[in-house]
């Protein structure tokens, strides 16, 4: 048999574990957050008015994208790291299997996985805001999970404290721009390699709203995450799985 | 009696050559630039067939050389090769049989499911899962312990559980780090006619253990390794009748226990010490010099009741080699 036979088969039992051991904290957190923060607006002011303009829109905007944020941090928490801790690495990779294509696999599982936390939870919000397009807000979280998964899956090849990492990456690059985003000088231009979460904010904006959004920005994010994705399987391939 | 040779030979020239560590060094470095060299210059090669027992004291890097064979940890010098390639590019196309010191499976898994997600990235096929981890779960007395999580599981039901998943397939490599650590001693005998039957001619196994009396009825050569480095490799076989190769002769402490004929002792082993209740304690050193004397001795009229060596062949070497490095 195969190896993309056996793994194949094995994603079955990778979908099984990120389902107890990870969707089900999204959605808990996703719909306790969700309601905690949309449910007051909604009932102050109700979603009579139509569109973007709407109150309840604006907030439902800002908790969505941030739910997708927290549920990436989540997923990818531990992806590679936590197996290498635990030294599971030892009995998964006596067996015909590469690391390069069973974490590569992995990632891909686990955005299924996201995908799905978040079909079910902008679901639960169109009924509320009908105007909510779920197509346009699980492009969204597609392009935010390559994004900023992409880096927390290099994070987690390469280091031990990958959900720290990420999460410090993820604010740094934001506080870094806010500071020397705007010069001209040579910080300025060192920012600009760190992690584009500045565009972010405008892409999820008019992804969610609209449905599409400014190419480059896409681009740009969508090819950083890609980057440290393949960064991160070339880590695995030439890197070394115990410490 | 065991056959010593010089570290990294192999006394067999005709069978295939499966595993080979050719210079091999792996220097640790902590982030502050010191560094702790883990192996050192290990040349060896294990052929096709043969059970090779990996000894030595508590990081004497045991597991820091099976990792690099596993291609789990990448040599900082010489190379290591299984079949002609890398141990990782063996591996994924073959798989190993590894059962590692540390038994690490997810404590959420229940043991069958662990068995069932392990056979199916072994590549077994799906019709054929049941009948195999049906087979190790038997095979290891784990059917009680099936449905348990591995949680539960006890130090030595989880040592079971970890030579069950090894097992899963018939693999031609098989590396068991610390096999028998946790285990009774009823399943340290099964684990022992475990690994009799699986002995194979086109099967290689490489058994690291402390327990050198299990190494000493288990493996066909003991590679002894002590600071990283090979000190010796000793056979275990007694075919040869003495030590017949690069090392010295060793002498070996016998308990002779007599029925009778205690005044003859002293007549054919003058150096006989007398550690009362019948017993005296003899040096010799080589078989042919100790079955010489006992016949002497039974010749004379004594009535022999036991013959006992002092510490096995290879706790002896064992414990020249390790002195030796010190």
């Amino acid at each position: 048999m195969s190896q993309a036979s056996s793994l194949a088969r094995y994603s079955l039992w990778q979908l099984r574990d990120f389902a107890v051991d990870r969707g089900l904290s999204i959605l808990i957190i996703g719909l306790l957050w969700g309601y905690a923060l949309i449910e007051p607006v909604r009932r102050a002011v109700g979603s009579s008015l139509p569109g973007t303009a709407s109150p309840l829109w604006l907030v439902a905007m800002q908790v969505s994208s941030a739910i997708v944020s927290v549920s990436v941090l989540i997923a990818l928490n531990g992806i590679v790291s936590a197996d290498r801790k635990a030294g599971y690495y030892r009995f998964l990779f006596s067996k015909p299997v590469s690391p390069v294509f069973f974490y590569a696999q992995l990632f891909f599982v686990y955005m299924v996985g996201v995908l799905t936390a978040m079909l079910v939870l902008s679901s639960l919000l169109h009924k509320m805001l009908p105007t909510f397009s779920i197509p346009h807000f699980l492009l969204y979280t597609a392009l935010v999970y390559v994004a900023m998964g992409g880096i927390g899956f290099f994070l987690s090849v390469t280091t031990r404290y990958d959900w720290l990492s990420l999460a410090a990456v993820w604010l740094g690059a934001r506080v870094l721009r806010g500071l020397y985003g705007a010069g001209n000088d040579w910080r300025s231009k060192l920012v600009e390699l760190l992690p584009p979460v500045h565009r972010l904010d405008d892409v999820a904006n008019s992804l969610i709203a609209t449905g599409s959004a400014h190419t480059a920005d896409v681009l740009w994010l969508f090819g950083y995450g890609a980057l440290f994705f393949a960064l991160g399987l070339a880590a695995l391939r030439w890197g070394q799985l115990a410490d | 009696m065991a056959k010593l040779s010089p570290p990294g030979d192999t006394d067999d020239s005709t069978a295939a050559l499966v595993i080979e560590f050719r210079n091999v060094g792996k220097t640790y470095k902590s982030l502050l630039g010191n560094s702790v060299k883990a192996v050192e210059e290990f040349s060896l090669v294990v052929v096709e067939g043969e059970i090779l027992g990996i000894a030595g004291p508590n990081g004497a890097g045991k597991t820091t050389l099976i990792a690099m064979m596993l291609g789990y940890l990448r040599p900082t010098t010489g190379t290591v090769e299984i079949n002609g390639v890398s141990p990782r590019q063996y591996i994924e196309r073959n798989g190993i049989g590894y059962l590692s010191e540390l038994i690490a499976i997810n404590p959420k898994w229940r043991a069958e499911t662990a068995l069932v997600r392990f056979a199916t990235l072994a590549g077994i096929a799906q019709s054929e899962i049941p009948r195999r981890v049906g087979y190790v779960i038997d095979l290891l007395g784990l059917a009680e312990h099936r449905d348990k999580k591995v949680k539960a599981l006890s130090k030595g039901n989880l040592q079971r559980l970890g030579l069950a998943q090894t097992l899963l397939r018939d693999e031609q490599i098989l590396v068991l780090d610390e096999p028998t650590y946790g285990l009774d001693p009823v399943w340290t005998q099964r684990f022992r006619d475990i690994v009799g039957e699986l002995r194979r001619p086109d099967r290689t196994i490489l058994i690291a253990s402390h327990n050198l009396d299990e190494l000493q009825r288990l493996a066909d050569r003991v590679a002894i390794i002590d600071h990283g480095r090979l000190q010796r490799v000793v056979s275990t076989g007694y075919e040869t009748g003495g030590y017949e190769s690069a090392a010295a002769p060793v002498a070996t402490r016998y308990r002779i226990t007599l029925a009778s004929g205690h005044d003859l002792i002293r007549a054919v082993f003058p150096q006989a010490e007398d550690a009362g209740r019948g017993e005296y304690d003899v040096t010799v050193h080589s078989l042919p010099e100790l079955n010489t004397a006992l016949a002497d001795l039974i010749g004379r009229g004594a009535l022999v009741a036991s013959v006992i060596p002092e510490r096995s062949v290879l706790e002896q070497q064992f414990r020249e080699a390790v002195g030796e490095s010190q």
